[in-house]
């Protein structure tokens, strides 16, 4: 049986910013799985699915991913969301992180609030 | 609860000023939602029960809808209240498209490659045609787990553009239906139960429609 490999490659929210996603695709094309320090927005979320869509071929079937937002996570109260959305700000990315596998590899991401669970 | 009611407040000021702009453009009302929710099935109902023809054609063999399809001036009338709208059926949002799926489903190969490719393009599409919209109804299977990354990026994206949302909770006529999961899931949305097949309860979708806008 011919050995599959998988990589796990850990790419910083501002290189993505900068490649506008152009380099995942090309490592998710390669049986990469892709960790983001960031919960990416919504507009970014949908640029990453145009972008898979663009990529679509009989070799790469699209991706699966799903995020963690420890922003939303790290308090209920309202002192704390205001907390939170200034070290944002500050920041310049939203607290958390995103995983995004090919399809052919992560077959699901289930989500709760503190975990994800990739079914491989 | 001050951010809820900030969001209430938010709601309420676009509306006021959608309001005053809606009769110099017409209004737009999308179908958006992931694969073979019942989009098409739920525009072809309104279209039937107001215009008394339908819109596109729905199947159960996913990506039926590959273009974005439009209906206009769909007027409808509740309780002596009066809505008139373009009607826009979108394709299904998805994160990835295989045409193995479309030859198990009983295509031939070259055909599934082709209902691929225009899969994809519909996909772009739905996305570019979000910031058109005036007010969405967002379908899902009430059958299925509501939480999963289209959905929460389709939500994202309409809260992001601060577009009104209602939630379709579609396909209650069948026995595993559980709306209770999309309540749990998403909370702050007006959540509406139907069934676009059989009708059932469609008449409360549309006196959400006409209280929203």
């Amino acid at each position: 049986m011919k050995e599959k490999n998988l990589r796990i490659k850990f790419v910083p929210y501002e290189k993505l910013k900068e490649q506008k996603f152009n380099g995942i695709i090309r490592d998710l094309k390669h049986n990469t799985i892709i960790m983001v320090d960031a919960k990416l927005n919504a507009k970014e979320e949908a640029q990453i699915i145009a972008e898979t869509m663009r990529n679509v071929s009989e070799d790469f079937s699209g991706i699966e991913f799903g995020s963690i937002d420890l922003g939303a996570e790290s308090g209920k109260g309202n002192l704390s969301k205001i907390k939170g959305a200034l070290i944002e700000r500050i920041i310049g990315r939203k607290r958390g992180v995103t995983i995004i596998g090919p399809a052919n590899v992560v077959r699901k991401i289930k989500k709760n609030p503190k975990e994800l669970l990739l079914h491989l | 609860m001050v951010v809820r009611h900030f969001r209430v407040m938010k709601n309420r000021i676009g509306s006021l000023i959608r309001s005053l702009f809606r009769k110099r453009k017409e209004i737009k009302i999308g179908l958006y939602g992931p694969v073979n929710s019942g989009k098409t099935t739920l525009a072809n109902r309104i279209c039937m029960d107001w215009l008394g023809e339908e819109l596109g054609v729905a199947s159960v063999v996913p990506h039926e809808t590959r273009e974005i399809q439009m209906k206009e001036s769909v007027t409808i009338e509740e309780d002596g209240k009066k809505l008139t709208f373009n009607l826009v059926d979108t394709p299904g949002i998805a994160t990835k498209i295989d045409f193995e799926d479309f030859v198990k489903a009983g295509l031939k190969k070259k055909e599934a490659k082709e209902r691929a490719r225009e899969a994809t393009k519909g996909v772009i599409e739905a996305i570019k045609w979000l910031d058109k919209m005036d007010l969405v109804l967002v379908v899902l299977d009430s059958t299925k787990d509501p939480v999963n990354q289209v959905n929460i990026t389709i939500l994202g994206n309409l809260d992001a553009r601060d577009i009104p949302v209602i939630i379709v909770g579609n396909k209650i006529d069948l026995k595993n239906s559980n709306l209770a999961l999309i309540r749990n899931a998403f909370p702050k949305y007006k959540i509406v139960g139907i069934s676009a097949k059989t009708g059932e309860n469609i008449k409360e979708l549309y006196k959400a429609l006409l209280r929203e806008l």
